[in-house]
């Protein structure tokens, strides 16, 4: 008897078994297709779509693909007047259209977007842009003067993070429907750059208007509208939004330009660069965005294809002799620091190699930046100056921000400080902490040593002067409570009213030699970016002003 | 009974408003700059920027402006916006639920029925080779973190055999089904979609094959030790002196005794899975309460982190209190009063 109930028993947990484990492989082969696309076209995704509403599965919606690309968003605002995030960039670029874009071929040159021909006055302080007049929005009403004064005023009134783009705008006059008048308030050669930031981008007045869109932050509430509505003229429109999920886009069919052969682009929450790497083998997404270089090692399927670029954006360390703690840190000192660090060996642990050192905060390829020395190591001149300044076996706090930006570790990359500053008697304590704790942190008291990242909002080399250089109230000025420094806000306005390409490098690579002096700044490493894409997909390309354009995209 | 539930109810929101009082408090006094996530980094020293930020989102207010304002929204039901999605927390909240609550129902059912099933097996067959086994299954279960689990059998599974689908709830390509209930699984069968069902079923197995194997290894060891507790007992002795097939000993009388303390568990694990699944959705990009957890501490979301941590508050007063029904039911020496 107890001999049969166990058989029984032991018959009935093999059955049950055996079919709990056909059952679930049966789920995952019907289910899980990542593998199917990879071994057919090479280019992934769902099969036929059923858009019944009830449920669909995209994909070939009958017009092609859809582009589905794998990144960690940061979306802070789909608002175009509010928006300021990497993702932001390729969003606006794709939905909301800048009246001059950027070649992205050299990353240098100005092309006709909305507008067909702009021109500045000698003076720097008066724009003329000529709109385009087969320019129209998405729901094909036409793009008028009105609609560019509406957003950059409205850009520069709700005093967003991008805000500051538009803040050397005095008037914008509008004499007729074509043609629109920029006044500054003071000389801005930086001006058509900025114009070609995304953040710049052409709502749709009257139809933002409708939906709350006002000139006062107090009285305006369409931010919430604009997470599930566009209203741009670009070759996109959003179609769905859902935080930590995706974001969706379709297409503009009223596009004026060029219609992309995309019905559809999906953005998927994609934190890990493993798993994008693992998606875009599968075939289950076409782009990943943020592999890093150790990552893209491992990358090994002929379907994908990988190209290392130079990018724009890097990673400093901040030195503050105000900060608490940071009183040693004298400029004889700061030189120290500067030259006892290994450049290529940082490049090396931190980007795979794949990098380059760059000599100022202006990036390599940014007028200005081109015949200033890079740096290099020099533990005996450095062990020289410490000597001097009589600074022997100090330790110092270095809180950063617990980050990985573009395929940067930050504690990775502050270790290898630590080691190159312990050669000659500078020790830091290390605190990695959330960026919030940092931002109190180092808003109060200061921090002597710490890290952080920048990319560029535009093309020109202004910005970098404006946030890094000891001219007053630039933002690391104030962080490190640093006496101003005059010159470099006199040789700035030089540069604002410039309009001679020469002479404005000439007047950044001075504002670069300043602010290596300054000593207070020094880059660390600027990391190549890996544009990770199946290989059926063309037109990828890092875009200075706009990370990567949707637009530009095609399936081969 | 009905006393009881009634007094337990009703306390509720008061423990939820301290619950928040606290969580208002602690989140006040870490010394950390909000502004951060709204302004961002660049624009911390743009006074114009900043002053705007603090008056758009109330933190221009002084502390205890902000938390009677705070206190009085709750009050009628609204958490805020949170600083990050720029949405109503309730409705982020809303909208994330249904992901976490599926996952979480599919491991903690999944996870309980092995648990209990090893459990027995291993109790029965107490230290022969299947109850080593079982229990080493278990510890691995308990003792493996989730985010080394996760990626390894993503790798194994996902990415070199293709075996099983990837992250995300469905392939990315894919549309969510109209939403009825939220749940992608009822939702697509609601909708007669079989495609999009079998799709979501097969995108649920990782995530809660990784979080059911805590479960398992929980429950497993839970029933093992009441089970050989059980067995020891003079009324088993008895019932096998008379007679009684094993399989009716076990189940019928020693299981149902054992499982006791298993209902308290596996209450606590579902509240704390719902708020605490944080590394499986971050591994498995899967968009619930806990990635949004994360987001909002690592922003200093105070909306956010408030109205996460009510919604904890929730899930274990509500679980504490089905705890204490569910004991009753199944043992009628227990009375509540």
């Amino acid at each position: 008897m107890v001999r049969y109930s166990k058989s029984r028993s032991r018959s009935v947990m093999t059955r049950t078994a055996a079919c709990a484990i056909a059952g679930v492989m049966i789920l995952a082969a019907c289910g899980s297709d990542p593998a199917a696309p990879a071994s057919t076209s090479g280019s992934g995704g769902s099969t036929a779509a059923s858009v019944d509403g009830g449920g669909n599965t995209g994909g070939d919606t009958g017009g092609g693909k859809a582009l589905v690309i794998a990144r960690q968003m940061d979306v802070n605002s789909l608002d175009p007047s509010l928006a300021y995030c990497d993702t932001c960039q390729i969003y606006m670029t794709a939905v909301y259209e800048t009246l001059i874009g950027l070649d992205s071929s050299d990353n240098q040159t100005l092309v006709p977007r909305l507008a067909t021909k702009w021109e500045g006055n000698p003076a720097q302080t008066e724009f003329t842009f000529t709109l385009d007049p087969k320019a129209v929005f998405a729901d094909g009403t036409k793009v008028t003067s009105a609609d560019v004064k509406f957003s950059w005023e409205r850009l520069k009134a709700l005093q967003g993070s991008s805000s500051y783009l538009a803040g050397s705008i005095e008037t914008i006059d509008t004499p007729d429907e074509s043609t629109v008048v920029v006044t500054l308030n003071a000389p801005n050669s930086a001006f058509l750059a900025q114009v070609n930031s995304p953040y710049l981008g052409i709502i749709n007045a009257k139809l933002a208007q409708a939906n709350g869109a006002t000139m006062d932050p107090a009285t305006d509430t369409a931010e919430t509208w604009f997470l599930s509505n566009s209203a741009g003229s670009g070759a996109f429109a959003l179609k769905s939004y859902a935080d930590g999920n995706e974001l969706r886009l379709s297409r503009n069919d009223k596009f004026w330009g060029a219609v992309s052969e995309f019905p559809e682009v999906i953005i998927k929450e994609t934190p890990s660069a493993v798993t994008q790497r693992q998606q875009l083998e599968q075939g289950a997404v076409d782009i990943a965005m943020q592999i890093s270089a150790d990552v893209a090692s491992g990358l090994d399927s002929t379907d994908v294809t990988v190209t290392d670029v130079p990018s724009f954006n890097y990673v400093y360390l901040a030195i503050s002799e105000k900060a608490v703690g940071g009183e040693a840190l004298t400029p004889a000192v700061r030189e120290a620091i500067r030259l006892a660090l290994d450049y290529d060996n940082l490049v090396q642990v931190t980007a795979g190699g794949a990098g380059q050192s760059q000599a100022s905060p202006i990036p390599n390829g940014f007028a200005g930046s081109a015949d200033l020395p890079k740096p290099v190591q020099n533990i005996e001149k450095a062990k020289q100056l410490l000597a001097d300044a009589g600074v022997t076996d100090i330790t110092l706090d270095a809180t950063f921000p617990s980050l990985n930006v573009y395929g940067i570790d930050f504690s990775t990359a502050m270790q290898q400080v630590q080691t190159d500053l312990k050669k000659v008697g500078i020790n830091l304590e290390l605190n990695p902490v959330e960026i919030a704790v940092w931002a109190d942190k180092i808003g109060k008291d200061g921090i002597p040593v710490t890290m952080l990242y920048f990319a560029p909002d535009h093309t020109d080399s202004s910005q970098y002067v404006q946030y890094f250089s000891m001219a007053e109230g630039t933002q690391w000025q104030g962080w490190t409570k640093s006496d101003p420094n005059p010159e470099e806000a006199t040789v700035l306005a030089q540069a604002f009213a410039t309009q001679d390409a020469t002479e404005r490098a000439s007047l950044y690579k001075q504002l670069g030699q300043m602010m290596i002096d300054d000593q207070v700044i020094i880059p660390i490493v600027n990391p190549d970016l890996f544009l990770a894409s199946r290989s059926d997909i063309t037109g990828m390309a890092y875009s200075a002003c706009c990370n990567l354009d949707l637009s530009k995209l095609g399936r081969s | 009974m009905k006393r009881y539930l009634i007094r337990r109810i009703a306390v509720m929101p008061l423990l939820l408003l301290g619950i928040a009082t606290l969580v208002f408090a602690v989140s006040r006094l870490t010394p950390a700059d909000p502004l951060v996530s709204i302004v961002g980094e660049r624009n911390l020293n743009n006074p114009d920027v900043v002053n705007a930020a603090k008056a758009r989102w109330g933190l221009d207010d002084s502390v205890p402006v902000q938390y009677a304002t705070y206190m009085k929204n709750l009050v009628r039901g609204e958490m805020g916006t949170s600083f990050s999605t720029r949405k109503p927390v309730f409705d982020d909240l809303i909208d994330r639920l249904p992901a976490t609550l599926e996952l979480t129902f599919t491991a903690l059912i999944g996870g309980t029925a092995i648990g209990i099933g090893l459990g027995i097996v291993a109790a029965r067959k107490r230290n022969k080779l299947i109850d080593h086994v079982a229990r080493f299954f278990a510890l691995i279960g308990s003792s493996l973190p989730a985010f080394w689990s996760g990626l390894l059998l993503l790798y194994v599974l996902y990415a070199r055999l293709g075996w099983l689908p990837g992250p995300g709830r469905l392939e990315p390509r894919s549309a969510p089904p109209g939403r009825i209930t939220g749940f992608y699984t009822i939702d697509s069968l609601l909708h007669g979609n079989m495609s999009l069902f079998v799709q979501a079923a097969t995108h649920l197995i990782l995530p809660a094959a990784v979080l059911g194997w805590g479960v398992i290894g929980i429950v497993t060891r839970l029933v093992r030790a009441s089970l050989l507790d059980e067995l020891s007992m003079e009324y088993v002795r008895v019932g096998r002196a008379m007679g009684l097939r094993e399989r009716t000993v076990v189940n019928t009388h020693a299981l149902r005794n054992a499982l006791l303390p298993t209902i308290t568990i596996v209450a606590f694990t579902f509240a704390f899975l719902l708020t605490g699944a944080v590394l499986t959705e971050t591994v498995f990009s899967w968009p619930g309460v806990g990635s949004y957890a994360v987001d909002a501490s690592r922003n200093l979301d105070f909306p956010a982190i408030i109205g996460v941590t009510i919604l904890g508050g929730v899930a274990f007063l509500i679980t504490n209190l089905i705890t204490d029904v569910a004991y009753a039911f199944a043992d009628p020496r227990i009375r509540l009063s």
